[in-house]
């Protein structure tokens, strides 16, 4: 009774045999009708007008998108949807997401399209099968966003969610939650809206927050759901958190940003881990906590910007190990290229020698972390080169890094290629 | 359950456009893929006050089917239609009538008593129905129905068990179709035949009209074939499995037609038929003519076209005409004429991709170049013309609606969800109409026997070529015209023992202008260039190879292989006097060719 599970019932094709003599490359074309893994078009469309009718017009609206000629290719759009009528479902099957496809890039594009149009084709498309429901039905609520109807957007995306149909498979499951966190989104924005409305008119009003509360609520409700799944869901704990804090629930904030970040079944996201250090830090977490955070980032990401509030916390500390390890961060952010011009990170290093040059042995220390960066750090931040450009568009930091040569790179004494550009420094 | 209520209703939702209406605990229609529920309701029948049981059950009662299944038709009945529409479009466009009460008639009276559909006491159906005297109008079908109406039970009864026996058509015969299909395939009809046996009563009553002809005026709608069923009278439903016959998805190809057409004449044991004489439009001396003019080449070709067919002895209309002793088979009128013209061509201008070249450079030079005859002009012209007209006839077939509106389900199952495809793809397209502001179908070319159009006009593809001379590319020897290029190449003419074309294999080495001319032939008559390069070898055999060509110009050949040896001079005078030149050349390539075996294409310079 339901037409979906014809959908996936292998086709029959009994009619054909009246062009099986066509010529003598019809052979060839008959084992096309086993099930193969993909759709074949090439072969077919030699033997069925009808076939070579929808494969020559598909061509067509390709070529006409590819140099932008929208108008012909709605053109020949309007003979393309013959193709759904096809009784051949493996013909008919992909060339569903085709029209989904092609019609909303047209539409996109043509001079004469209306929110009308962009309407139907995703209402028809979505209901002309339920392999695409889902993705067609979060595509759709896109493009409402888009256009500013949200709450259009909300309605789509709820009955989205209650669609089910057959056994879940794997890719439906994913599109599920996609939706249910996208919806949990959309509250948010409602809720945003909200709040925002409310603070303007800058009078408390219960009935006011009382609607803000059951959005929140809503939206919690998804994004907690989702965030149990693993996988990177940075824009959609992001607005959990800020809700989470804005009703002053700190511990499920921290526990939400914790599973986040430390999960093992969440794939390493350094991203976590910068949002529950920004977390702390709003919280006015203590600095060992702090350094707690940033110590499993570096571990991460050596190179990521907040390594420079890293080394900064490291050097506040009183510990001396605290210090050798500010110049190993510090050192190892300048490994990288992107910081081998930022005068910020140079001035860091040179506050962290300044201080290490307290402790009696701070030469061997900064030899020993020297030692295996020898070989390329005159080649990647003590070149002629450098010294000119830096001379030119940034004269102190020439002067931080002039008066670190010598500390850091002993040797360049001797080398008296390199020493030249240095000797004013000399 | 509410299958039973909902069956009827066959509106598609208005949300979603499916049709799949289910019945709520209230009574009330709903979208069982949308659930969008509805003002209707079902119709509940009580029936309780009547009877003493109150069984839900007895609402289920069996009141539609019968009403709607129409007449008892048998499936030759259906095909009848067809032809006759199709007989009666071809009557329209300027064919005899002739053709359609003296030919096509008697031949499908003969088709049916041969296939024991009609005109036997033992008829090949298992079923008791028996078609009595069906003519060619629709009058007779309705009498053969009204005969059979009385003892049309069982077909009903059968109608009514649909769900169970999976068995559902509006025609009374189609399961005998259906399963006797494999087995007697030549018996039974199918809509290909249907062209068939048109070609055949074409043939038959001589009329100018080629099988590409037919097949063009198929494609481009004139001739009924596509949806043909929709133009059955409205008593004749045509419903499930009737469809499996009925509906068409490719319109043949001119091979499959022609094979069909052969296997037809074997099956019906046709007696020879009637002379296509030099004067009949079909024979190759008047429809090279015709091509001649379509392809935009001088008239003045045309005589030495028909040197050519005289020297092969092709003039002989027992060649162009079928007889099941003499000659049994059916000539391709349309390919021989054209490979004559390619021949001509070979012979004037060698087509080697150097000699036409060649001599259309020394042409350049007259004063009246504008009236003599330029390959390089023509080819320019022509080329230019075929392009656009392949474009043309791309967009065409981009463009064309195959799926017909009024749709044929196979199954009681399949029915809900094509009406569900159909108008999602009928919104989806109207879509598109209002976006472009371009009006659906094709635009409509009005028939016509010519493909590209030349001359001043606006619409022309170019200017005209035909009043041309050949002066600058025909000598005059010995008192002969003869042309002026001495060279002529061909491929191996040996015949191959396999049945399919080497085309593909040689077509690499073959020169450049040699192929386009295939194609734009084969574009003319929607056939695949190996089609038409067998009929040029063809063609090559019988000026060439009289060992191994043995037929009417057997007696032709003699005097020139004897001449082999001779002077030229003496071979000039003892030729025909048509196109000695040809002749001439004749004995000494087809040895070369043969010895050496060579597949690449060979120029053989003869003595001049």
């Amino acid at each position: 009774m339901d037409d979906f599970d014809r959908e996936l019932e292998p086709h029959t094709d009994l009619e054909n045999d009246s062009d099986s003599s066509e010529d003598n490359s019809s052979k060839g074309g008959k084992k096309s009708k086993f099930p193969l893994v993909k759709p074949i078009y090439g072969d077919q469309t030699q033997q069925n007008g009808f076939r070579r009718t929808t494969s020559m017009c598909r061509e067509r609206i390709r070529e006409a998108m590819l140099h932008h000629r929208w108008e012909e290719a709605a053109e020949y759009m309007v003979y393309y949807p013959q193709i759904l009528e096809d009784r051949n479902l493996f013909t008919a099957q992909p060339s569903k997401e085709f029209i989904w496809r092609t019609a909303t890039e047209i539409f996109h594009h043509h001079p004469n399209s209306t929110m009308e149009d962009y309407n139907t084709i995703y209402e028809r498309m979505k209901h002309s099968g339920f392999r695409h429901y889902l993705m067609i039905s979060l595509e759709h609520s896109f493009h409402l966003l888009l256009h500013q109807q949200i709450e259009d957007a909300k309605r789509h995306l709820a009955s989205a969610e209650s669609w089910r149909h057959g056994k879940e498979t794997a890719a439906q499951i994913q599109n599920i939650k996609l939706i249910q966190a996208y919806r949990g989104l959309l509250d948010y924005i409602i809720w945003c809206d909200k709040k925002s409305t409310r603070s303007s008119s800058d009078y408390y009003e219960s009935d006011s927050n009382q609607t803000m509360q059951n959005y929140f609520r809503q939206a919690s409700v998804n994004l907690e759901d989702i965030l149990k799944n693993p996988g990177v869901w940075d824009c959609f704990i992001l607005r959990y958190v800020e809700m989470l804090e804005f009703y002053e629930h700190h511990k499920e904030a921290l526990q939400v940003l914790n599973d986040y970040a430390y999960d093992s079944n969440f794939p390493p996201n350094p991203n976590a881990h910068v949002y529950l250090y920004q977390y702390l830090k709003r919280q006015g977490a203590s600095e060992k906590r702090l350094m707690k955070v940033l110590k499993v980032l570096h571990a991460l990401v050596p190179s990521h910007e907040l390594m420079l509030e890293y080394s900064s916390l490291l050097l506040q500390s009183e510990k001396q190990s605290d210090t050798q390890k500010a110049l190993g961060v510090v050192l190892e952010m300048l490994d990288f290229n992107c910081w081998g011009s930022n005068l910020e990170v140079w001035m860091r290093l040179k506050a962290v020698i300044q201080k290490l040059q307290n402790q009696v042995d701070w030469e061997n220390i900064v030899c020993e972390k020297m030692a295996e960066r020898k070989d390329w750090w005159l080649a990647l931040h003590f070149t002629s080169f450098h010294a000119t450009k830096d001379s030119k568009e940034n004269p102190e930091l020439f002067e931080v890094k002039a008066s670190l040569t010598k500390i850091l790179c002993p040797d360049l004494n001797q080398d008296t290629d390199k020493l030249s550009i240095h000797s004013p420094f000399q | 359950m509410d299958d039973e209520h909902t069956a009827e209703y066959t509106v598609p939702c208005a949300q979603c456009s499916a049709v799949d209406w289910g019945i709520s605990d209230e009574g009330r229609f709903y979208c069982r893929s949308c659930h969008n529920v509805i003002e209707r309701t079902r119709e509940v029948v009580d029936l309780s006050f009547l009877r003493l049981s109150s069984r839900v059950s007895t609402i289920r009662g069996p009141r539609k089917k019968q009403a709607e299944r129409g007449h008892v038709w048998m499936v030759c009945e259906g095909f009848q239609f067809i032809l006759k529409n199709q007989a009666d479009a071809l009557l329209e466009l300027g064919v005899s009538p002739q053709f359609k009460d003296d030919v096509l008639c008697p031949l499908w009276r003969c088709y049916l008593q041969k296939s024991r559909q009609a005109y036997t006491h033992d008829p090949v159906r298992s079923c008791k129905f028996r078609v009595r005297a069906v003519g060619s109008d629709s009058e007779s079908a309705s009498e053969a129905i009204s005969c059979t109406d009385g003892e049309s039970n069982p077909a009903s009864t059968a109608g009514s068990n649909t769900e169970n026996s999976g068995f559902w058509s509006g025609s009374s015969d189609t399961l005998t179709y259906l399963s006797a299909r494999k087995k007697r395939s030549q018996s039974l009809l199918s809509m290909k035949k249907t062209l068939a046996l048109i070609y055949l009563a074409l043939v038959w009553s001589r009329e100018a009209l080629t099988l590409s002809d037919l097949l063009r005026l198929v494609n481009e709608g004139h001739v009924p074939y596509l949806n043909a069923y929709e133009q059955l009278p409205e008593e004749m439903r045509v419903t499930g499995k009737d469809s499996l016959i009925f509906i068409v998805e490719t319109v043949p190809s001119h091979h499959a037609v022609h094979k069909e057409a052969e296997t037809i004449i074997q099956f019906l044991q046709l007696p020879a038929f009637p002379p296509v004489s030099r004067q009949t439009l079909l024979h190759p001396a008047l429809l090279s003519l015709r091509y001649l003019s379509d392809v935009n080449l001088p008239d003045e070709l045309h005589p030495w076209v028909c040197r050519l067919l005289e020297h092969t002895g092709m003039m002989d209309q027992t060649l162009h005409t079928f007889d099941p002793h003499n000659h049994p088979t059916l000539p391709r009128y349309d390919l021989q004429a054209a490979a004559l013209i390619i021949v001509t061509l070979k012979l004037f201008f060698c087509l080697d991709d150097m000699t036409e070249w060649h001599l259309s450079n020394d042409l350049g030079r007259p004063k009246d170049s504008g009236k003599v005859f330029n390959l390089r002009r023509w080819y320019k012209v022509m080329e230019a013309a075929l392009i656009q007209a392949q474009e043309r006839r791309d967009q065409n077939v981009s463009r064309k609606q195959w799926k017909s509106k009024k749709q044929i389900y196979p199954n009681k199952k399949e029915k809900c969800s094509m009406i569900k495809k159909k108008r999602i793809a009928e919104q989806v397209q109207l879509c598109f109409e209002k976006l472009t502001s371009c009006p659906s179908g094709l635009q409509d070319v009005g028939p016509s026997s010519f493909i590209f159009c030349w001359g001043d006009e606006e619409k022309s593809d170019g200017p005209s070529l035909h009043h041309m001379k050949l002066d600058e590319v025909v000598t005059r020897r010995c008192d002969f015209l003869t042309p002026l290029n001495d060279m002529y190449w061909h491929p191996p003419l040996r015949r191959c023992l396999c049945y399919n074309s080497h085309y593909k294999e040689v077509e690499a080495t073959l020169p450049r202008s040699f192929i386009w001319l295939l194609q734009l032939f084969a574009f003319m008559f929607d056939v695949k260039p190996f089609c038409l390069y067998e009929e040029v070898l063809s063609v090559e055999r019988r000026i060439f190879d009289t060992r191994l060509y043995r037929g009417k110009s057997k007696a032709d050949a003699g005097p020139s292989a004897e001449a082999a040896g001779a002077s030229p001079e003496a071979q000039a005078s003892l030729n025909t006097r048509t196109s000695p030149r040809m002749t001439r050349t004749s004995p000494r390539t087809a040895e070369v060719s043969l010895g050496t075996r060579a597949s690449r294409r060979k120029r053989q310079r003869s003595r001049s």
